[in-house]
Parts: structure tokens; sequence; C-alpha cells
């Protein structure tokens, strides 16, 4: 049976992050390169690079996403995010042209959550980076449904290698519909076994103890 | 839903046996079990039927849809058609899975029936993965299956939801997004 004790907090896709997710915390440090508009006066000890006192206007700097978010603002007076090189236009095209054979999983392990975060940043090009999340999805749905349904007790290391985070929850939700019905199928799924506690623990016995 | 609480369902399903002893009617809060006579067949539910089997108390009549004719006619019709046929019974992957693991002798050519059972679930799967895929592809957001059994939808059930949420939540993305009054 199913019986968790504890259920995971799912991520929040879409332009909103669940606060207790852990996929939406990992998400959160994916760094984005950023420059500054205004100086940041006494916290050049943050640039290891330069050795001034505070870190002048106009310096390009990689921030983490939970950072970004927090100093951006729409009047721009602090922050301006740039696009990463996976959501700009000439990977768009390729992701238009055949969203299966990308190396999701290198392009940064959460291109979706990330891209759905990027819209924050009210770039001009939002809502291509919208449609192209979208598409790559639907384009690699089918490939990930078929290998999710038809790996039965095999090594799927060399199938999830290519996903990203998001399209690895689906394939795992596929694997344990899969090996449910098959466990189900061989009589298997109401065999009692003895939890891994008890037979690491090597309880002793009470005949034991007396002897 | 796990495949065994489908089968817990399954097993309310009515079928008929032969018992080779006698009992008054009995009252049960689910509904009246007729008069058990020896000799006389007498229709039960399955988990009643699985249990008097196993005591070798009765003999089980397999149910009329389960017939090798029978299946091949519909394992045909499976194959022709882009929709799912209605199939005898809505539980049909389940009742051959307990029929044939207790009562096999009660029933004639038992490999031949399970062959034929899993070929009919093979291609319905086929299909249902199909529409699944068509209804992604062209981002509908209604669809209509008729005549799929539960454990069917059982075995898809999470990861078509999870990624018809996913889907909904990238498309709510490409409509334009409120203002932060903070």
């Amino acid at each position: 049976m199913d019986t968790q004790s504890y259920m995971p907090v799912p991520p929040g896709i879409g332009m909103e992050e669940n606060y207790f997710s852990l996929d939406d915390i990992l998400l959160s440090h994916e760094r984005l390169p950023c420059k500054t508009e205004c100086s940041f006066p006494r916290l050049g000890f943050l640039e290891k690079s330069s050795d001034t006192r505070d870190i002048p206007e106009g310096s390009k700097m990689e921030m983490p996403l939970w950072l970004a978010k927090g100093l951006y603002e729409k009047k721009r007076r602090v922050l301006s995010v740039e696009l990463p090189k996976v959501y700009r236009g000439g990977w768009r095209t390729v992701f238009g042209a055949d969203p299966t054979v990308v190396d999701l999983h290198k392009m940064g392990p959460y291109y979706y959550g990330l891209g759905s975060q990027m819209l924050h940043f009210d770039s001009p090009e939002n809502p291509e980076i919208a449609q192209i999340v979208l598409q790559t999805f639907i384009g690699r749905f089918r490939r990930t449904m078929d290998s999710s349904q038809n790996a039965y007790n095999e090594d799927t290391s060399a199938l999830v290698e290519r996903l990203d985070c998001l399209e690895r929850s689906l394939f795992k939700a596929g694997q344990s519909g899969l090996n449910g019905f098959q466990q189900w199928e061989k009589g298997r799924s109401s065999h009692l076994t003895a939890s891994s506690l008890v037979i690491n623990y090597r309880k002793r016995k009470i005949t034991d103890l007396q002897a | 839903m796990d495949a065994a609480e489908v089968e817990f369902l399954a097993e309310k399903e009515i079928v008929e046996i032969i018992p080779n002893f006698s009992l008054d009617k009995i009252y049960l809060i689910g509904g009246d079990l007729g008069p058990f006579n020896p000799g006389l067949p007498v229709e039960v539910p399955v988990w009643l039927a699985l249990n008097l089997k196993q005591r070798h108390k009765c003999r089980i009549i397999p149910p009329e849809w389960m017939d090798t004719e029978k299946l091949e006619e519909i394992r045909e019709q499976e194959r022709k058609l882009d929709t799912f046929t209605p199939i005898p019974s809505p539980y049909y992957m389940e009742l051959t899975k307990l029929l044939l693991n207790h009562a096999a002798d009660n029933i004639p050519k038992a490999d031949d029936i399970r062959t034929l059972v899993k070929d009919i679930w093979d291609t319905r799967m086929a299909k249902l993965r199909l529409s699944a895929d068509s209804f992604i592809s062209q981002q509908e957001a209604h669809a209509q299956l008729d005549n799929l059994t539960l454990m069917e939808i059982n075995t898809t059930r999470s990861f078509l939801l999870n990624s018809l949420n996913y889907m909904y939540k990238l498309r709510k993305n490409l409509q334009p997004t409120r203002t932060h009054d903070y």
C-alpha cells in the first residue's frame, strides 16, 4: 500500500513557487547573470575580482535566483537580469525544431521551473519564452510516456539521463503505476515481507537470552 | 488507488457456482444470498465463490464471456477499431486473474483465455496511450473516452493527471500577468 508518513510538497510550476517544496528550493539556487544598475556601497568584499570598497554601477555578477527575485524591481533601480543562454533566440529555434534530442538535464536540471521564473523579470521576450517552454514540454511528452510505461524491471538510468527534473517526477509516476500493476498481476501485492529494520536489527529472542 | 483496491472492488461481481453442501438463505447487509442446495446452481459474489472454492465446497462456472471464441471476436474488433469497444464485464482483467488462479480446473482452455485477455489488454493500453498523446499534443481541454475499465484508468492515472497539471500551469504562463502591488 502506498501509505507514506511524509507527503512531499510538489513544486509550484508556473510563476509561483511553493515555499516548502524541496524542488523549488533547489531551483532557486540556480545562478543568473545580472548587471547592477546602481552601486552597492561597502559590499565590495563580495566581488572577489575587484578590490574596491563598494560594488560600482554596471558591474556584471552572477546571482542566485532567490536573490535576484528579491532585488528586482519594476522601476529597475537595482538590478537587470539577462536571460541565460538556454532561453535565448538561438536555443529557442533548436527547441522548436526538435525538442526530443536535447539533453535537458545538462541545460540546467530545472529547465521548466527556471523558464517559468524568468517571466518575473519582465524581459521583452517573455511571450516567446513561455511559448517555447510549453512547446518543449509537449514535444517531449510522448517519449517520456513511452519510456516510463514500457521499462519494467530494467535499469532506467540511461532513459532518465536526458530528462529535466519535472520530467523525472513524471517518469517516476508512470513507473510506479506500471510496477503496481505488474506486481498485482504476479500476485505479489499482498505478499507480506519482514521489514528491513527487523532483519537488520537482529532482535535477540527471549530463548537466546535465557539459554 | 492500488491495483489491489481495484481487485477488491471487482470481487463484488456476481458469478454462478454449484455448491456441494446445503445451507438456508443467509441475510447479509449487502443483500441476501439464496439457499444453497448441492448440485443446483446459485449466484454469489466472487469473494464468496473464491472462498468456497478454496475450501473445496463448490465448483465455479465461468461467466459466459470467458470463452475462447467470444474473446477472439472481441480481440479482432478491438484491433480493427480506433475507439474502445464495449467489453462484456467492467472488471474483465481482475476476474480473469482471480478465476484462473483459483479455479483453473473449472474453466476450459484456461491458458488460451489468459493469452487472449492479455492481448486485449495490450491493445487497449496502446490505444489509451495514443489518445493521451494526441490529447496533450493538441492541447485539448476535454476528452471523452468510452468503455474504459477501472484497471486501465488506474494504471495511467497518476502519470496523466500530473502531466496535465504541469501543462495547465505552463499554459497559464502565456497569459499576461497581473502587476504586483506591494
